[in-house]
């Protein structure tokens, strides 16, 4: 049991008096649950493009316009978080080999530059024909993103083939990378007990997976209902599938984590024991774990094992879906805020409030997570989102 | 009689006191008038003048901190605190208080840092008190810097002479580094939303004074000097039989700065 | 099925080819540029960084500088038991005072009454334990005035010059002809 016991613990409660403030807060909280959402919804994409999973043909593309929507915000909370904003550049001008957050400028600029020509690429065909049939504006917006030519004979759909199975076999190490080395900033700070742990980057990644496969079938859901459309449900049952499978192995780690610590019983765990058992109780044991993790866990086993009817699976994936991206949010915030909750003097904790107005605070959270809806929006009306099914014009 | 003789003699002082303050004003005023001019700084680091390159070359400071000295006046607080205005509720270097009673509990405080020193016993605690000291705390400047390798502009770095200093024109005020020291010096400066630390005054050694707080403890609990100088107390210290220590071995930064005397129930 | 189209099958990945040609040379060179000057000489850091912090400007100085121009107190205080306490702690930085080229520009804070007795007991409080009687000698009010038999509303400084504490002491022991304690 916790050695800070019966009155004594309270009394000792000594935090440093540098860590009363906590650092990084929601800003850095959603930074990578959007890099996290990105990740996820191009390994939907590319398990469609490399590896060949039929029923996820529906979504393929528009996955890739979902992880692009989110992308393009990727960079909003960061620049918001810094204190020199402005300086920003110098994460590219002089990035310290040394420090994981470096990699950010050349990571992120490499991975906008593949998820955009994957996507000019499986759209090309379409775009061609939607630029003969547009004027002003839009032919011309049309006229950049075919890259200049309106050949859409055999040779050049074989060549646009190859080169998207090459973009998206590339694309996935990078997605991992990019979300992978958002794990090691947190995992590499030996500082923090909560952090400091070799599994960070695979519990970021494979959160990473389930919170993007889940944002996709939400969104599909969603967009198909106002739309009026008819959902496929093939490809959703297919969805419920891998997100299941990707969540077993998220959910396993991190409980192994905690888990082994626990075994250890070394004078690391007794300083997370008093975090997990004090400030963080409810967040993380009720939230994230009992309601948000174990619960979907279940949901999803029945929804995958047992054959439903359409219209059950129809109710429960967007809750379940729902109930995953609300995991994967507590997750970054218990791993983010939790982390800086505890002091470094192992003596003491702090509390942590967001405020709606200050300049990190829950309104421009809000902000910065509706952004991509839009983007998505705008990004819609350039890029169909789904194909009409016809003879002939095979998605690359 | 007694009382005259005495009365007389308070007369003869005063006269003599009224006359040694008078001319001290006067001697004041007039260097008001006369403009002082560039005056020489005092050399309390010998061989500093001299130092023109970018790094200190052939001295290798040490900063002791002695806890069996500490009293915890704060006015190292207030030193550091004037010499960089260092804004409310940030601390380049504080003094704790640790209270141990007789059932082995430690209770640990630092109310503001111990800026406006201790001036209230804690009146709230079950058991009687069986030890109590005081531990002042800084920048251990590590020889394996934690904040530096995070950096990810390079706006914090290790000079050849050792200092871990801050390029406040490049910090982007990310905060990583506040989040890797595992000493907790480190904090992001609110006024020029960069990070900020103590830097064992380097500005000030370069100058050939010593660092701030040194300067001002009044009982020597801060001692800085170099370790080739085989005259200095700090070589001597470490060159006798001593109880030195440093602050979280196992992290593995190595800091350069050590304790005297440090009590096992400091983190 | 072949149809005649306006470019040829290589067109766009041409074009696109030279667009990412241009953007990394150019960024190659755009970096280079706006690198800051002597970047990773000695490091991964701004050598001039180096320099802005030497040429920081001094606020504290030394006690010596203070006695410089204060000889009164030069006289009193460095024979005194507070010779090793500061003048900047209870009179703020030099800075406040003396401007970079000696000149006096402003008067230092004088402390008064009560503010007199909180500096002083931040170090001789003996309410306060974890004073080591090696380094300093504590006292407690109100038990130190009663033992010395004077009013317990009394200053600190009425009895102590706060510049050299037992200066007054020892000239009343010597007029009384009392014999100081030995330690």
């Amino acid at each position: 049991m916790s050695p800070l016991h019966g009155g004594a613990a309270a009394l000792t409660n000594y935090v440093f008096p540098n860590d009363l403030h906590v650092h990084w807060s929601l800003m850095i909280v959603l930074y990578p649950y959007i890099t996290g959402i990105v990740a996820g919804a191009f390994i939907v994409s590319s398990l469609y493009h490399v590896f060949h999973v039929k029923t996820l043909q529906p979504i393929s593309r528009f996955a890739l316009l979902f992880a692009l929507a989110f992308l393009i915000c990727a960079t909003w909370p960061l620049l918001n978080h810094l204190g020199h904003p402005e300086r920003a550049m110098s994460m590219m001008l002089t990035p310290n080999p040394t420090s994981a957050m470096a990699g950010f400028g050349y990571i992120y600029s490499a991975y906008m530059v593949v998820l955009i020509l994957e996507i000019l690429f499986i759209y090309r065909g379409t775009l061609v024909e939607l630029k003969q049939k547009s004027r002003g504006f839009m032919r011309f917006l049309y006229g950049i993103l075919t890259m200049g030519s309106d050949n859409i004979g055999a040779r050049a759909m074989k060549l646009d083939h190859k080169i998207i199975s090459f973009l998206a076999g590339i694309g996935i190490p990078m997605a991992c990378v990019l979300h992978g080395y958002v794990g090691f900033i947190f995992g590499g700070v030996k500082a923090n007990p909560l952090w400091a742990t070799p599994l960070m980057p695979l519990i970021f990644l494979l959160s990473a997976c389930v919170s993007g496969i889940a944002g996709i079938i939400l969104t599909y859901f969603v967009i198909k209902t106002i739309r009026r459309e008819e959902v496929d449900m093939d490809c959703v049952r297919t969805c419920i599938k891998f997100l299941w499978g990707f969540f077993i192995l998220d959910f396993v780690f991190e409980m192994l984590e905690v888990f082994t610590h626990f075994y250890m019983s070394t004078h690391h765990w007794h300083v997370l024991e008093s975090l997990l058992w004090g400030p963080l109780y409810q967040s993380y044991w009720v939230y994230q774990v009992m309601i948000f993790s174990v619960i979907p866990f279940f949901l999803l086993g029945f929804l995958s094992l047992i054959r439903f009817s359409d219209g059950i699976v129809k109710f429960f994936a967007p809750i379940v879906s729902l109930m995953i991206l609300i995991q994967v949010l507590l997750m970054r915030w218990n791993v983010v805020i939790g982390g800086q909750l505890m002091s470094k003097s192992e003596r003491g904790s702090v509390a942590f409030h967001p405020e709606w107005l200050e300049k990190e605070g829950i309104l421009a959270a809000v902000i910065i997570m509706v952004a991509p809806i839009i983007i998505l929006y705008i990004l819609g009306k350039i890029f169909p989102f789904w194909q009409e099914k016809r003879a002939g014009h095979t998605a690359a | 009689m007694e009382r005259e003789k005495i009365l007389a003699e308070i007369r003869q002082d005063r006269r003599a006191f009224i006359k040694k303050v008078a001319s001290g004003t006067i001697a004041g005023s007039l260097l008001l008038v006369i403009p002082a001019g560039a005056f020489e700084l005092p050399e309390q680091l010998p061989g500093m003048k001299e130092e023109k390159g970018p790094f200190i070359k052939g001295k290798k400071f040490a900063f002791i901190v002695d806890i069996t000295r500490c009293i915890g006046c704060g006015s190292c607080c207030v030193a550091d605190k004037n010499e960089y205005n260092v804004p409310d509720g940030n601390y380049r270097t504080w003094v704790e208080r640790y209270i141990i009673d007789d059932h082995d509990n430690v209770y640990v405080d630092s109310p503001n840092g111990g800026l406006d020193g201790y001036t209230k016993p804690r009146e709230d605690l079950p058991h009687p008190v069986r030890d109590t000291f005081f531990v002042p705390k800084l920048c251990n400047m590590c020889e394996k810097p934690s904040c530096v390798q995070v950096c990810p502009v390079g706006a914090t770095f290790q000079t050849e002479d050792g200092f871990v200093l801050i390029d406040k024109k490049r910090c982007v005020g990310c905060a990583y580094c506040i989040q890797a020291c595992p000493y907790s010096v480190r904090f992001l400066n609110p006024v020029t939303k960069t990070a900020d630390k103590c830097t064992w005054c380097y500005h000030r050694v370069r100058k050939g004074l010593l660092p701030a707080c040194v300067n001002v403890c009044p009982v020597q609990a801060r001692k800085f000097g170099d370790l080739n100088d085989k005259n200095s107390e700090v070589y001597k210290i470490m060159h006798e039989p001593h109880v030195i220590s440093i602050l979280k071995p196992d992290m593995g930064n190595k800091p350069s700065l050590h304790y005297l005397g440090l009590r096992r129930e400091v983190v | 099925m072949e149809e005649n189209y306006k470019s040829g099958y290589l067109t766009h990945v041409i074009i696109l080819l030279i667009v990412l040609i241009i953007v990394g040379v150019g960024g190659f060179y755009a970096r280079k540029a706006f690198l800051p000057d002597g970047f990773g000489k000695y490091g991964h850091y701004r050598p001039g960084a180096i320099e802005d912090e030497i040429n920081r400007p001094l606020r504290n100085m030394t006690n010596e500088s203070c006695l410089d121009c204060h000889p009164f107190i030069k006289k009193i205080h460095l024979k005194g038991v507070h010779k090793t306490v500061s003048c900047e702690m209870c009179h703020s930085a030099y800075a406040n005072h003396v401007d970079e080229k000696g000149k006096v520009f402003a008067k230092m804070p004088r402390k008064q009454g009560k503010e007199i007795r909180e500096l002083c007991l931040r170090c001789h409080n003996k309410a306060i334990k974890a004073r080591p009687v090696t380094s300093i000698k504590v006292v407690e009010l109100p038990a130190h005035l009663e033992e010395k038999k004077v009013r317990t509303d009394h200053n600190c400084d009425q009895c102590h010059h706060v510049h050299a504490p037992l200066y007054y002491v020892n000239l009343a022991k010597e007029m009384m002809n009392m014999k100081e304690e030995k330690k």
